[in-house]
């Protein structure tokens, strides 16, 4: 049980989305992507987890259902990417995003 | 005598109607007749029921001092609400007004417009065009009968531009001539400009007599020129306000436009291209005297200010020495009776203006005959010898005896020489103005160039005469042989030539003057009016004098190079420069507008429009370069977003909070 | 300073180290390897916070089921599995983008309340009952969620699609 103050853990938390979040802008390769996502998304159920951390009664079991909530969420993400993947590897023989541009106009 | 001519009355509209199933007859199936002259024949029969039925209108005015027979057909009637912008209620309508003066110009009209059908079967017999000069000419005769018979302000104004539709057409009957071609252009465009005045003028009336204050009812019952016989607006007649003597201006702007009055005259002598026999019937006893009948309708029915009037003695008399003058020095014969054509419209213009309405009608009438007749006797050397230059001709009188009396009598008419009609209309004219000099001083200028045109008058008529009929043989030996014309042109000619004589001895007739209600006719002679005459007389028979010495018996005369009237003989011969000036105005003026209006259209409004249009075109050529498809751009600008959201919400949010005292 | 705040300092340093190592390496199953580090120390992370139910979710799920996914779909996408990436500038504004963020976030946390106030903790019963309970259903919403997710991903990858 640590006593740090709620600034510091979210702190960290703030850190890991960041680091989330550049690796969504910079990588190009989609299991690359994929995986930033999931440090983005560990980093806001990390966030879920502080809070309920550090409220009592059903607010901080909430928060806690919440994540757990998220985690099956974040698998479920990983599984239909990977899906994506298969997909575009098929197709396009390449899993580069930067590849797969016919969305644009 | 108690006979009722009211059922004729009635029937007033058949009047226009006749000349109407010409159009439509000879205009749909005058090309397939085998013969071309039927369908001229054809158009000439109606024309003759129609001048029948106008004499027989014209007798029961006679019999009937002062009747007006109104019929009126309402096609659209707003009703009587008493609020927005016609508390009173508002009408359009349709309708034959016979009153004295509508049965005198309706004598004129179908007497010359039949007369004049007649000698063009004669005229116009080579002519391929036939069925459609008839056709247009019947078209003529309606809508100048529909114009004499409008009962109210609006239809009046519709036959008007009907009367310029076809004035248009015919002053342009050989189309194929560029000339005749501008010619009616410009007709068409000279006396559009005074229409378009006419217009506003029209408009003005309304908003001063129909909307609101003194005559509410005059837009509801239609525009109406007379109610029960009298004038409508009567009441207000010479009601002095500046908007109404601005109105009274924009009917005279029409007026000079229609009757080639300055500054609006440049298009009567180009009409000349026109066909003789148009030139007879429309552009000198006709339609060019309705504007004089729009100012008489005017100035009977919704009254002229006494700004206005001046205005209109100004105009219509220095129009009679302006016009008179440019006469002096034309070689083309039809021009120089074109140039008296304006002059004479100015004395009408003048004694309308100078509040002789009816006086001015009665120049009207008897210019009419004269007129006609000159042009027609024109008409006639024309069509013999194939050439309008007077230098040209000469020795005509030997082979062409009654063209020659002809001439000669509608040239004494319009000299003024009594007992031809001329002299009784314009001596009445001048008479008249005269006796306003004492209490308008403003008028002596005026009437002092109607007096020198009197002179001037005689002396060019009798130029032209003499340069075409005088004299041993032809100037130019290569004309041909001249010979009189078949009896469908010599009978309009001795007809008019009759009517010249006594149109006006006829206000000695009892009855007569009754179409001319008010005028001085038959003139009672004061000491001055005595005076008067002898005057004008002795001027008229001077100007013949002179011009007999200068150019009888096949003379001409030659004005010597170092003559210091050199000068004047050129500005008159170029008109004044007055058409330079406006083709000056035209090219320079106009064109600068028009270049002016151009850049801003081009640069100013579709500069901005275009410019707006480039700005989002460039905007989005660069914002879809964002699009690109790549899912870690999209996801960049996503996170923008949030990092933008968390500076508002972290910077921004608080101090809005704390300016609101939360 | 405890020896679990030590702990947790050193827990976050892994996490964070991990983290960025995941995303900087240029071989794709070296990063697998190091985010499955990064799952474990969150897991460690999860037991400090005093909930050792989602720690031990965290184990089960991320640094297992999720790994071996991930690491699967290296395995068919690739031919060779140890390929090295290519190398991929990193431009100033994706960097500066995320920093950014991170200021932010971190300003934001800082006007948290710094009262010292002990840790709750929570019976996993109760998080049991939030979870299967008739007013929650959270984890009915989740299953549905899963279903479409499934349905998604085999209509994705089933054979004869072009």
């Amino acid at each position: 049980m640590t006593s740090l103050p709620l600034a510091d853990l979210l702190g960290l938390s703030a850190a890991l989305l960041g680091i989330g979040l550049f690796g969504i802008l910079t990588r190009r390769n989609f299991i690359l992507l994929l995986i930033a996502v999931e440090i983005s998304m560990n980093a806001a159920i990390l966030n879920f987890v502080i809070f309920s951390a550090f409220l009592s009664g059903d607010a901080g079991v909430n928060g806690q259902a919440a994540a757990v909530v998220l985690v099956g969420l974040a698998a479920t993400e990983v599984a239909v990417g990977l899906a994506i993947v298969l997909a575009l590897n098929r197709q396009r023989g390449s899993i580069n995003v930067a590849e797969a541009s016919s969305l644009k106009l | 005598m108690t006979v009722s001519f009211d059922g004729v009355f009635a029937v007033a509209y058949l009047v226009p109607l006749f000349p109407a199933i010409a159009f439509v007859v000879v205009g749909l199936f005058g090309t397939r007749l085998r013969r071309l002259e039927w369908g001229g024949w054809v158009a000439v029969f109606f024309s003759g029921l129609a001048m029948v039925l106008s004499l027989v209108i014209a007798l029961g005015e006679g019999l009937n001092p002062g009747k007006f027979t109104d019929q009126t057909y309402t096609w659209l009637s707003l009703p009587h609400s008493g609020t927005g912008a016609f508390p009173g209620g508002f009408s359009l309508v349709m309708g034959t007004l016979v009153d004295p003066i509508s049965a005198l110009m309706l004598v004129v009209v179908n007497v010359v417009g039949f007369l004049v059908m007649l000698y063009s079967i004669g005229y116009m017999h080579h002519d391929k065009g036939l069925p459609r000069y008839y056709a247009e000419l019947s078209l003529f005769l309606t809508a100048m009968n529909g114009l004499v018979l409008s009962d109210n302000l609006l239809e009046f104004f519709l036959f008007w531009e009907l009367v310029g539709v076809c004035s248009y057409f015919l002053i342009g009957f050989y189309y194929e001539k560029p000339s005749a071609a501008s010619a009616a252009k410009e007709a068409f465009l000279v006396t559009r400009i005074g229409d378009v005045l006419f217009l506003l003028g029209i408009f003005i009336y309304f908003a001063v007599y129909a909307t609101a204050g003194a005559a509410p009812g005059w837009a509801a019952s239609g525009f109406l020129f007379t109610s029960n016989g009298h004038p409508f607006l009567g009441t207000l007649v010479g009601t002095n306000t500046p908007l109404l003597t601005v109105a009274g201006l924009m009917m005279l702007a029409g007026a000079a436009g229609k009757s080639a009055q300055f500054p609006l005259h440049v298009w009567l002598p180009d009409a000349m291209e026109g066909p003789t026999t148009v030139s007879a019937l429309i552009h000198a006893a006709t339609m060019v005297a309705a504007g004089v009948y729009l100012l008489a309708v005017t100035s009977l029915f919704l009254g002229f200010t006494p700004a206005d009037q001046l205005a209109i003695v100004a105009i219509g008399g220095f129009t009679t020495l302006f016009a008179a003058t440019m006469a002096l020095v034309h070689r083309d014969i039809k021009r120089v009776i074109a140039y008296s054509t304006i002059s004479q419209l100015g004395y009408m213009v003048l004694a309308v203006g100078a509040g002789f309405t009816m006086v001015g009608l009665f120049h009207l009438w008897t210019h009419a005959f004269f007129k006609a007749l000159l042009f027609l006797a024109a008409g006639s050397v024309i069509h013999a010898v194939g050439t309008q230059d007077l230098f040209r001709m000469g020795g005509l009188g030997r082979k062409m005896r009654l063209t020659t009396i002809a001439f000669a009598v509608g040239g004494l008419s319009l000299a003024g020489i009594p007992p031809f009609a001329g002299f009784w209309s314009k001596d009445d004219v001048l008479g008249s103005v005269l006796s306003q000099t004492a209490s308008h001083p403003l008028y002596w200028p005026f009437f002092l160039c109607a007096l020198i045109t009197v002179f001037l008058t005689a002396y060019y008529i009798f130029r032209a005469f003499f340069l075409a009929f005088s004299g041993a043989a032809p100037r130019d030996a290569s004309l041909p042989e001249a010979h009189e014309p078949p009896w469908v042109m010599r009978l309009p000619l001795v007809v008019l030539s009759g009517l010249a004589i006594v149109a006006g001895l006829l206000v000695f007739i009892p009855g007569f003057p009754n179409l001319l209600p008010g005028a001085n006719v038959p003139p009672t002679y004061g000491t001055a009016d005595l005076f008067l005459s002898g005057l004008s007389t002795a001027l008229g028979v001077g100007g013949i004098g002179v011009a007999y010495s200068l150019w009888g018996n096949g003379r001409v005369f030659a004005l010597p190079e170092s003559s210091p009237f050199q000068p004047v003989r050129r500005l008159w011969l170029r008109l004044y420069f007055m058409k330079d000036a406006y083709d000056w105005i035209g090219l320079r003026g106009v064109y600068t507008i028009a270049r002016a209006a151009d850049f801003v259209d081009r640069y100013v409004i579709d500069g901005t429009i275009h410019g707006v249009e480039r700005t989002f075109a460039e905007l989005s050529r660069r914002l879809r370069k964002i699009q690109t498809g790549v899912v870690s751009d999209y996801a960049a600008y996503v996170v923008a977003g949030l990092a933008a959201f968390l500076l508002l919400l972290i910077f921004v949010a608080p101090w809005f909070l704390h300016a609101w005292g939360v | 300073m405890s020896p679990e705040d030590l702990a947790f300092f050193g827990l976050a340093g892994v996490a964070v180290v991990t983290a960025l190592l995941a995303l900087l390496v240029r071989e794709l199953v070296h990063t697998i390897l190091w985010v499955s580090v990064f799952f474990v120390a969150l897991a460690g992370l999860y037991f400090l916070l005093a909930a050792p139910f989602l720690g031990v979710l965290q184990l089960g799920v991320y640094a297992g089921a999720v790994t071996i996914l991930l690491l699967f779909g290296v395995m068919v996408t690739r031919k060779r599995i140890f390929s090295r990436e290519a190398a991929t500038g990193i431009g100033p504004a994706p960097l500066g983008l995320a920093l950014l963020t991170i200021v932010l976030l971190a300003t934001g946390a800082a006007t948290a309340s710094t009262a010292d106030r002990p840790l709750a903790m929570h019976p996993v019963v109760a998080l049991a009952n939030t979870l299967f309970g008739i007013d929650g259903g959270w984890l009915l919403l989740l299953g549905l969620t899963m279903l479409g997710a499934l349905a998604g991903a085999i209509y994705l990858v089933r054979e004869g699609r072009e």
